[in-house]
C-alpha cells in the first residue's frame, strides 16, 4: 500500500465511524444508536458516551436489534442498529427485509468489521456476502466508503435520505483519498485518476489498492483510470459506461465476495450497456479462514499486484477481441 | 368488567362480521388463513370496538393506541376489523390478494390502520418493543402498544429475545396478546413443538400474565382493562387468550387443514350460513353477495 502522509495519525475507520455518529447525533436529536454487545469494538460506544440517553443496548440478540430499530423508526426516530456485518446479514436478514426494508423504514444499518480485515476471527466473522445480500433487497441503498472522509459523507447522506440504508465500516486504517470537504451523492462515482488503457473500479477499502495498482501499471507505461464507487446501489451506470467506452476493459475490486457483490453490480451494467472484458478482484467463492490481514489479502489475490495483473489480463482479452472482430471500440 | 347488553351485542356482532368478511375475502382472494383469522375475531372486536383509543380519520394520530399483528397471516380478520371500524370502505376487502389490492400479509405502506408490515413469524413483538420504547422517548404516556402473537410463532427465538428486552426495559406500555388457538400450520402445537408451560415461560421472562377464554368478549374486555389500569406498573403484560383455531364453523375448528386454505364458493356459502346461524344473524350467505353484485366474481373467473 502506498505511503500516506501522516498515515500513523489516521484513525481506524471504526473510530471515524464513532466520531461521525457523535457529529450526526449533535445535529439530529431524533437519532438513536442501538447495539448488540459490541459497542467497544464497533465504536458505537463513542456515541453512548456522548449521548447515553439515546443509546439502547439489546444484548446478544440481533433479530431483536433490528425489530426494535423498526419500531423506533415507526415512532419518528432515526435508528442506527449497530452490529458486525455478518450478524446483520446472516442472523437478522428476515427482520431487515420485512420489518425494515419492505415498509421502507428510516433505518441506517452500519455493517461493522466487513471483509478481510476482521482476519483472525475466521470464517464465521469475516463478512463477504453482505453487498450481494443487501443490494438484492428492494428499497435498500448500499454504500462501501473508501476512507474516513468518505464514511462521514456517506453517513451524512444516509441521514439526509429517507429509507433503509446499509453501509460498510471496516476495522482497518485506510489511506486518505479525500479531503475534509468531500461530499457523497447516491449513484455518483468519483474519477480519482484518469487514464485511457483500462478502468479500475474500486469500492470500499479496495479503491486505495486500485490507486496503488495504477502506480504499478504506470511503471509499465499503462495508464489506468481509477473510479471509486462508494454508492453500490444505486450505482453510477453512466460513469461506468462512459469510462469503459474509452478504455475498453475493466477490473473491479471489492473487500467482499465477487459473487453477487460489487463486481457483479458493475458486470450487470457492462453486460447490459457496453460489454467489455472484465476481471473481478475479491473473495472467490471461498470462506475467509483465520489469518493476518496482509497474508489473507495475499492468499485471496487482493493485493495491488493482483489488481495490476488482472488489468493486464483484461487488456490482453481486449486485444484478442479487437483482433478477432476488427473493431477498435468496445 | 361488566359490559352493558348493548355493548355485549355490539362486540358479538363485530366478531361475527370479522368472520364473515374473512370468509368472503379469502374466497374472493383465493388464498388466506381462515383458522387463524377466526380464532382472534373476539380479540380484534374488543380491541377495535371497545378498548383501543383510535381515530380512523387520523390513522397516524400520535395519541392513538397501536396494534401490531405479529401473526400477520391473520390479516383477513384485521382487514375486516379496520374496514368495519371505518378506516376504509368495506368494499375494499374484496381486493384481498389482488394485484394492487390488500396484501396477503400485511403491508403498512398500502393500508391505513396497519402499524407495521409482517409475514414471517416471530418478528412483531420486537417491532412492538421498539414502538413502546419510542413512545417512552417521546414521553407519550397514554398510548398502549398491543401485539397479537400466535401460539405457534412462539416457537421462534425472536419472540423470546423481544420478551427478554421488554422486561429489561420495564415496558409497561406494552401488552402482548397471544391467540393461543392450539393449532399450527400442520398439526397441533403440542404435537409439533410444545410451548407449555406457557404462562410460566412468560412469568420467568419477567412478564405479568393474564389467562382468559379468548372467545368470551366479557373476559377479553376485563383482561384488557386489568392490563391497562389495574396491574402494577413497571412490567410488560401478556394476555394468554385460549382460543379455538377456526372457531365459528365446525369443519375448520381445531383443523389444521384450514390453516391456509381458500374455500370454494359452495363451501364458502355453507360457512357463511353456519356463521349466521351460530351468531344469530340473518341467514343470507351467498344471496347477500348476489344482491351486492358480487355473484359473478364470487362464482366465476379463473
Amino acid at each position: 500500500m502506498a505511503e500516506n502522509n501522516g498515515a500513523g495519525k489516521i484513525p481506524e475507520m471504526r473510530d471515524a465511524f464513532g466520531s461521525a455518529l457523535i457529529e450526526l447525533g449533535r445535529e439530529h436529536a431524533n437519532m438513536i444508536v442501538l447495539d448488540a454487545d459490541l459497542h467497544t469494538s464497533s465504536k458505537s460506544g463513542m456515541f453512548k458516551k456522548a449521548f447515553p440517553d439515546r443509546f439502547i443496548q439489546v444484548g446478544i440478540a440481533e433479530q431483536n436489534l433490528f425489530g426494535i430499530a423498526a419500531g423506533l423508526a415507526l415512532t419518528g426516530f432515526i435508528p442506527f442498529p449497530s452490529t458486525f456485518a455478518v450478524f446483520a446479514t446472516r442472523r437478522a436478514l428476515d427482520q431487515i427485509a420485512i420489518s425494515i426494508c419492505y415498509p421502507k423504514l428510516n433505518v441506517k444499518i452500519p455493517g461493522s468489521y466487513v471483509g478481510i480485515p476482521t482476519s483472525r476471527a475466521g470464517a464465521s466473522h469475516n463478512c463477504i456476502e453482505d453487498i450481494a445480500v443487501m443490494r438484492s433487497l428492494p428499497h435498500m441503498r448500499v454504500a462501501d466508503p473508501g476512507d474516513n472522509a468518505d464514511l462521514r459523507a456517506v453517513m451524512q447522506a444516509a441521514v439526509a435520505t429517507d429509507g433503509p440504508i446499509y453501509f460498510r465500516v471496516t476495522r482497518l486504517t485506510l489511506p486518505t483519498l479525500f479531503g475534509a470537504d468531500h461530499t457523497f451523492e447516491w449513484g455518483k462515482g468519483v474519477v480519482l485518476r484518469e487514464g485511457g488503457d483500462v478502468t479500475l473500479f474500486g469500492t470500499g477499502m479496495m479503491t486505495a489498492r486500485c490507486m496503488d495498482a495504477a502506480d504499478l501499471l504506470r511503471q509499465d507505461g499503462i495508464d489506468a483510470e481509477v473510479i471509486h464507487l462508494a454508492s453500490i446501489k444505486p450505482i453510477d451506470a453512466d460513469l461506468i459506461a462512459e469510462s469503459v467506452h474509452k478504455t475498453g476493459c475493466a477490473v473491479t475490486a471489492e473487500n467482499a465476495s465477487i459473487l453477487g457483490g460489487f463486481g457483479s453490480a458493475v458486470a450487470e451494467v457492462l453486460g447490459e450497456r457496453c460489454p467489455v472484458p472484465l476481471r473481478r478482484i475479491g473473495v472467490r467463492d471461498r470462506w475467509i479462514d483465520s489469518g493476518g490481514i496482509p497474508e489473507l489479502l495475499e492468499h485471496h489475490g487482493m493485493t495491488p499486484r493482483d489488481i495490476a495483473d488482472a488489468a493486464r489480463d483484461a487488456m490482453r482479452a481486449r486485444a484478442e477481441l479487437r483482433a478477432r472482430t476488427g473493431k477498435v471500440a468496445p | 368488567m361488566q359490559l352493558t347488553p348493548e355493548q355485549y351485542t355490539q362486540l358479538e356482532n363485530a366478531a361475527y362480521h370479522i368472520r364473515r368478511l374473512s370468509v368472503e375475502m379469502i374466497t374472493y382472494g383465493k388464498w388466506g388463513h381462515i383458522g387463524g383469522s377466526f380464532s382472534m375475531a373476539e380479540l380484534l372486536a374488543v380491541l377495535y370496538f371497545h378498548h383501543m383509543t383510535l381515530d380512523p380519520a387520523r390513522p397516524l394520530w400520535e395519541q392513538r393506541d397501536r396494534l401490531i399483528l405479529s401473526k400477520a397471516h391473520g390479516s383477513p380478520a384485521l382487514y375486516a376489523a379496520l374496514a368495519l371500524r371505518g378506516y376504509y370502505p368495506e368494499e375494499e376487502v374484496y381486493t384481498y390478494c389482488e394485484l394492487g389490492g390488500l396484501e396477503g400479509h400485511t403491508d403498512m405502506t398500502r393500508t391505513p390502520g396497519l402499524e407495521a408490515s409482517g409475514g414471517p413469524l416471530g418478528m412483531g413483538l420486537s417491532v412492538s418493543v421498539g414502538i413502546a420504547l419510542g413512545l417512552r422517548y417521546r414521553e407519550e404516556a397514554r398510548p398502549r402498544v398491543f401485539c397479537i402473537l400466535g401460539d405457534g410463532e412462539c416457537n421462534e427465538g425472536n419472540v423470546w429475545e423481544a420478551a427478554m428486552s421488554a422486561a429489561h426495559y420495564h415496558l409497561d406500555n406494552l401488552i402482548a396478546v397471544v391467540d393461543y388457538n392450539k393449532v399450527m400450520a400442520k398439526g397441533f402445537t403440542w404435537q409439533l413443538m410444545s410451548i407449555e408451560p406457557f404462562a410460566d415461560k412468560w412469568r420467568a421472562f419477567g412478564w405479568d400474565v393474564i389467562e382468559i377464554d379468548g372467545h368470551d368478549v366479557e373476559e377479553v374486555t376485563t383482561a384488557l382493562y386489568q392490563a391497562r389500569w389495574v396491574l402494577p406498573r413497571g412490567r410488560p403484560i401478556v394476555i394468554i387468550a385460549h382460543t379455538v383455531k377456526g372457531k365459528g364453523v365446525e369443519m375448520a375448528e381445531f383443523n389444521y387443514q384450514w390453516h391456509t386454505h381458500a374455500p370454494d364458493p359452495d363451501t364458502a356459502d355453507d360457512m357463511l350460513r353456519e356463521l349466521a346461524r351460530r351468531y344469530g344473524q340473518p341467514i343470507n350467505g351467498y344471496s347477500r353477495l348476489a344482491q351486492q353484485g358480487h355473484k359473478e366474481r364470487f362464482y366465476g373467473g379463473e
